[in-house]
């Protein structure tokens, strides 16, 4: 039974456990995380002896039976990670209204680690990685505290810190060398957490992107960088619009499944000259990757995991959960006329039979005028910039006929206002066309690394073209030629970029700017070098260091890192091996000592033998005192007198027979 | 306790009630053949301690009573000019003495000071290029007034060094005062017989010397002397010869204690003796407690391996 009042190591372990329940705020139930808080201000009170009984077992027993079956019900929504997670949660928190032995203690101290763990299931950004870092070091802190509780802080903090920094060879080691294994259970992937484009795209929404300063993938180029108006990254191409919103055409996706369903990609003929790039893509939970035209993946992995479908559009073969690398090539001189016209003409034809007649009209009318479909396409643009169009973040509503609206009322709107109408009236027209989102621009950090924004998002059209195939058309550049050439913050008015508060309006700060910039370098780096690092750049690495991987050599590396690992832990407990093991005398005199404390006779630290003898001649009775003062002489007799070997044997042997003697005789004073 | 040591110290405490600890870390410095410094308030009864050691080891006594004009000449001695003989001849001064009480030594200037500490290290005291060996066994009880009194130079840490043991005699309690008072008896000096020959005093030093120290208590002194040099709050660490003191002077203790071998005890009982006056340096006050070599003492268990 150990007590919590003024028990630090207790109150640290408490904090601890309070503040990883609630970084991991999104998959644990909040029911849990009350109970998280009944615990925490349970053991805080009785840290600060406001209240001196901690809870009966029978009370806890209850709450742990109701919540048991409350968690199962709610677990079936769960599924198995989350619901272990939530379990795991809800176990330490009643562990920690239990907390009442050491075993209970280490029991929770464990619970914890693992639960810091568990943390990076959900985040493994620089910042959350040195957050559960701290929060280790603080855990380690409180074991410190609970073994060596008369220990000054600063001793105890230098001990730790120690430990941590004799930790970190070893941590890289088995970082570099383990087997990387991929995750064993299913990622959640609820749809709150998928973030970026979405599958349809109303106009509108790319606005709300384009408010948040978040990440959305981070590239790095070989060799020369594309100019900014030649940046766009597609992501998705929408081929069905219902009057209005744009989604991936239906059609489009029973196609890919049969493509997929045979293992045949779609490949298409790429020559010229190119960009080659890594793009590292934020999470999003959704598996279409971003590319300039027309690209390929290159290198194994990445033709692996990456799949080009028939829109020139790349996906993953898995949801993007965590950070996806991906190493590819882009042609931009290729003509995207490589797929089945015939398809992408029936798809891209059709248009919804009600709404926006005056549109109607007026392609009904210019189409009259302009047979040809660069003619019309001329027209349609030179619209756009012969009328007051103006480029804004806060367009108005407009519930009815959208189209119409847009183009003929308000005549203001956002990037997909003006993609989405311009499709619209080139399918009017009786062109193919198509609403392609995705990112334009970038912000460049070095000479070859750039950073993409949700911010940066964007949307443009195709339109088919007999001779070209599909032609990029981008309205809003006619509209507002600023948004390519230097970001969207330039083609912005004063209001917006008010209300865009998502983006650093701190950039004015020269050296905010330039902190900015060096925290984007860190994370560029965490991200490529730690989290990106995967199986086949352990095996470049090991490659690397041992040349061609052979089994002899690989076996003999896995050797040498395994002994290394032994060696580094061998160094920090070298000095406990190498201490001079206690010789016997001491050992019995010790024992004896510790008997004596049972009656409450303790040595000061600083006190002889013979002085300790004498006092507990005074308080002792003499069927301790006896066996005590024989132990005490031999001692004194094997330390600090001249003796032989033989002598030394015998004074040992001696002082065995009295220690038991000594410990009989404290049996029967307790009895 | 040797028979003779013990009729030794009852005979002195006769002289200075109730100071047995006193007394007893008063011959075990003797023993250890060191010199002492006692240092107290005057009237404390520092020059009848003296007194009463040099009476009972019936060793020949000399007193030099310090002041500010005291020349080296006066206490070592000089050569005069015999116009008999046509030749110098030498006059030896109070220091030629076996047991010599140079009170108040810290009123004396620094010249005086460091011949007397100069002839306490060498046993030897050197005159117009002729060196003259002083008697064995050669003793110095200095004593030394609280720092704070005025018209006093303070001994510096190099020469408060060469002396063994500091002692402090402090105010008698109530009883000793009161039989002290009582007693009435000034004279009992004169009547004071030697109850230990000089040889055998010598015998018994060279005794001392014999004492088993075990390794174990070895390593204790080491841990004492090594914790005030790697702690802070120690000004003067302590020095080899510091730690040689220690030994040597928990020897002597055993041996009074009839022991052939030391223990912890003995290292603790005559630590702060030892160790206090080396700890402070010449900033050292009368009324200290020995707190730094308590506070030494506290930090380091005997027993621990």
């Amino acid at each position: 039974m150990i007590s919590s009042a003024k028990n630090h190591s207790h109150l640290l372990l408490t904090l601890v456990f309070f503040i990883v329940s609630f970084s991991l705020l999104e998959p644990v139930m909040s029911w849990i995380l009350i109970l998280v808080i009944c615990a925490t201000v349970m053991r805080t009170a009785l840290y600060l002896e406001l209240h001196k009984h901690a809870p009966s077992i029978r009370t806890l027993n209850l709450l742990a039976l109701l919540s048991a079956i409350v968690l199962a019900y709610f677990s079936w929504q769960l599924g198995i990670l989350l619901g272990m997670l939530n379990l795991l949660v809800l176990a330490c928190s009643l562990k920690l209204m239990l907390l009442r032995s050491d075993k209970d203690y280490f029991q929770l101290i464990t619970s914890c680690g693992f639960l810091i763990g568990c943390g990076f299931i959900f985040q493994q950004g620089i910042a959350f990685s040195l957050f559960y870092f701290a929060l280790t070091l603080v855990l380690l802190m409180s074991l410190a505290t609970h073994i060596s509780p008369n220990l000054p802080l600063n001793k105890l903090i230098k001990k730790v810190s120690v430990m941590g920094a004799q930790a970190i060879p070893i941590t890289l080691l088995l970082f570099m060398v383990l087997p990387l294994i991929g995750p064993l259970w299913q990622m959640p992937a609820s749809k709150s957490h998928q973030t970026g484009l979405a599958e349809k795209v109303t106009p509108g929404d790319i606005a709300n992107l384009s408010q948040s300063a978040e990440l959305a993938f981070r590239v790095t180029f070989d060799g020369t960088i594309p100019a900014p108006q030649e940046r766009y990254w597609r992501a998705l191409v929408m081929e069905n619009f219902d009057g209005e919103s744009w989604q991936v055409s239906p059609d489009r996706k029973a196609i890919q499944r049969q493509y997929k369903g045979a293992n045949r990609e779609f490949s298409p003929i790429l020559e010229g000259n190119y960009y080659q790039y890594q793009v590292i893509a934020e999470p999003t939970h959704q598996s279409w990757l971003y590319a300039l035209d027309v690209a390929t993946p290159i290198g194994a992995s990445s033709q692996q995991k990456v799949w080009q479908s028939h829109e020139y559009q790349l996906s993953s073969i898995s949801p993007l959960v965590s950070t996806f690398q991906y190493e590819i090539r882009s042609f931009p001189q290729v003509l995207l006329n490589q797929t089945l016209s015939s398809v992408d003409k029936r798809i891209n034809r059709q248009l919804p039979e009600q709404g926006n007649p005056l549109t109607k009209q007026w392609v009904a009318e210019t189409r009259q005028k302009y047979t040809t479909d660069d003619d019309f396409i001329a027209a349609v643009m030179f619209y756009f910039s012969s009328q007051d169009f103006e480029y804004t973040l806060q367009p108005p509503l407009m519930p009815n006929d959208q189209v119409d609206t847009f183009l003929f009322v308000e005549q203001r709107g956002f990037c997909s206002h003006y993609a989405s109408a311009m499709a619209y009236m080139l399918r009017l027209g009786g062109i193919p066309a198509r609403l392609v989102t995705g990112y334009q621009g970038g912000e460049q950090l070095d000479s070859d690394y750039m950073s993409v924004y949700q911010y940066d998002a964007h949307a443009w059209i195709e339109a088919w073209h007999d001779d070209r195939g599909w032609i990029r058309y981008d309205p809003t550049a006619i509209v507002a030629p600023n948004r390519l050439e230097s970001g969207l913050r330039n083609a912005l008015n004063e209001a917006d970029l008010l209300l865009g508060s998502g983006f650093g309006q701190l950039s004015t700060v020269a050296w905010l700017n330039s902190l900015r910039n060096w925290l984007k370098d860190v994370d560029f780096f965490w991200t490529k070098w730690v989290l990106g690092f995967d199986k086949d750049k352990q095996q470049d690495l090991i490659k690397s260091l041992i040349g061609k991987i052979t089994p002899q050599k690989l076996a003999m590396f896995s050797l040498g890192a395994v002994l290394l690992i032994f060696a580094l832990i061998a160094l920090f407990f070298l000095p406990i091996w190498r201490k001079p093991k206690q010789d016997k005398a001491s050992y019995y005199y010790e024992l004896a000592e510790h008997l004596l404390t049972k009656v409450n006779l303790h040595r000061r630290a600083s006190q002889g033998p013979a002085d300790f003898v004498s006092q507990v001649k005074n308080k002792a009775p003499s069927s301790i005192t006896e066996p005590f003062a024989a132990i005490t002489d031999l001692y004194i007799q094997h330390h600090y007198q001249p003796s032989s070997i033989s002598q030394q044997q015998l004074i040992i042997s001696r002082m065995k027979s009295h220690w038991k003697q000594l410990k009989q005789a404290m049996k029967k004073q307790k009895g | 306790m040797q028979k003779n040591l013990e009729t030794a110290i009852v005979q002195i405490s006769n002289q200075v009630i109730g100071k047995n600890q006193q007394i007893k870390l008063a011959l075990t410095c003797m023993l250890a053949n060191g010199h002492l410094l006692i240092e107290d308030l005057p009237g404390m009864g520092k020059t009848t301690l003296s007194h009463a050691l040099a009476k009972t080891l019936g060793l020949d006594f000399s007193r030099i009573q310090f002041t500010s004009d005291l020349l080296p000449a006066d206490m070592l001695g000089l050569n005069i000019f015999d116009s008999a003989k046509q030749s110098f001849e030498f006059h030896p001064g109070p220091i030629f003495s076996q047991l010599v009480l140079a009170d108040e030594i810290n009123r004396a200037s620094p010249k005086t000071q460091s011949a007397l500490l100069e002839a306490m290290e060498e046993k030897q005291v050197s005159l117009d290029g002729e060196t003259r060996d002083l008697p064995s066994p050669f003793f110095v009880i200095g004593t030394q007034n609280p720092m704070h009194q005025s018209g006093t130079y303070p001994l510096p840490e190099s020469q408060l060094d060469r002396f063994l043991m500091r002692i402090q005699l402090g105010y008698p309690d109530w009883n000793a005062e009161k039989q002290m008072l009582l007693s009435q008896n000034t004279s009992a000096i004169e009547t004071t017989e030697s109850v230990i020959t000089v040889d055998e005093f010598v015998s018994m030093q060279n005794e001392v010397n014999k004492v088993h120290a075990s390794d174990a208590i070895l390593d204790y002194v080491l841990r004492l002397v090594t914790f005030s040099r790697e702690t802070e709050g120690f000004p003067n660490p302590l020095s080899p010869r510091a730690s040689k003191a220690t030994l040597q002077a928990a020897r002597a203790w055993a041996f009074l204690h009839s022991r052939d071998y030391v223990i912890p005890e003995d290292i603790q009982a005559v630590l702060p003796s030892v160790a206090e006056h080396r700890l402070r340096g010449s900033t050292s006050d009368f009324n200290g407690q020995s707190s730094l070599s308590e506070k030494l003492l506290d930090a380091i268990d005997p027993l621990a391996a």
